[in-house]
């Protein structure tokens, strides 16, 4: 009798979760040159007023909204994370959707270009 | 010559690993992604291995007088991908540009493959000559009019 009304409390202080819509992992390609992070995603369906890009904390989040579902499909979003390098300056991230392809751009700062360091006969 | 059950039982044991770990091998070479992954209207087993794995991912969806096709191909133009229609076997095939920049470090490369094809039964006769195809933001669109032995009919039902 002890264990039934500890759970009964227990389900009275969880909160009631929100209806969320299922998600969906996009496929990606990372690339990355000496001045730049190139990350190219597969969200076909998603228009530009329906993609969002978020950065914070060295967190770059990239969610596709999709509304065009036939009646017996379960409608899901796109969503993918990813942590992206100390310094990344958020500002001059430049993203491009074409047909379906997201294509982002992420400019290194000078920081953390590879350098050549010069050795001196001594 | 006696079995023991034991042997038996570990027998049976040491498959079932062996299936679960061939399984997860699969799913690590190609995650369900997309409309394929909540698939709720294919609960036939068979018909869903035949969309597992497979590029590009797409639903195939009865409205009445016409089947609706919608197949994922992000990144293809129009004249990349190919659709042929027999009778009622539907053959897509086409070729994605591959887009790896040149001499770039690749850290992950998931977005393949580069050429890719699929044939399947389509669940009846259809009419090319009526058909259409769009494609917008990634996403093929056909809409396979049926063939008029295979309309949907309205059978009246007397009073008897």
């Amino acid at each position: 009798m002890n264990n039934e009304m500890q759970t009964n409390k227990r389900e009275e202080n969880v909160p009631e979760k929100l209806a969320q819509r299922a998600t969906v992992v996009p496929a990606v390609d990372v690339f990355e040159s000496k001045d730049e992070l190139l990350i190219l995603a597969d969200l076909p369906g998603v228009t530009k007023d329906k993609l969002e890009i978020h950065f914070a904390k060295g967190q770059l989040t990239v969610e596709g909204h999709l509304d065009d579902f036939a009646p017996e499909e379960v409608p899901f979003d796109y969503r993918r994370t990813f942590t992206v390098p100390q310094g990344i300056d958020a500002e001059r991230i430049s993203a491009q959707l074409q047909s379906g392809v997201l294509r982002l751009v992420l400019p290194k700062p000078a920081a953390l270009k590879p350098r050549m360091i010069e050795v001196k006969a001594g | 010559m006696l079995t023991r059950f034991g042997d038996i039982d570990r027998t049976f044991t040491a498959m079932d690993q062996l299936r679960r770990r061939m399984d997860r091998l699969f799913d690590e070479y190609e995650p369900a992604r997309g409309r394929d992954a909540l698939r709720g209207n294919l609960a036939d087993e068979a018909e869903r291995s035949l969309f597992r794995g497979r590029f590009p991912r797409l639903t195939l969806s009865d409205a009445g007088s016409s089947l609706l096709l919608r197949a994922e191909v992000p990144g293809l133009s129009e004249k990349q991908l190919q659709l042929a229609i027999h009778q009622d076997v539907l053959t897509m095939s086409g070729e994605r540009s591959p887009d790896a920049p040149e001499g770039y470090v690749v850290h992950r490369q998931e977005r393949t493959p580069i050429k890719f094809g699929r044939t399947f039964t389509l669940p009846c006769k259809v009419d090319p000559e009526k058909s259409s195809a769009t494609l917008k933001n990634g996403v093929l669109t056909v809409t396979l009019a049926k063939a008029p032995e295979a309309q949907p009919r309205q059978i009246s039902v007397k009073a008897g």
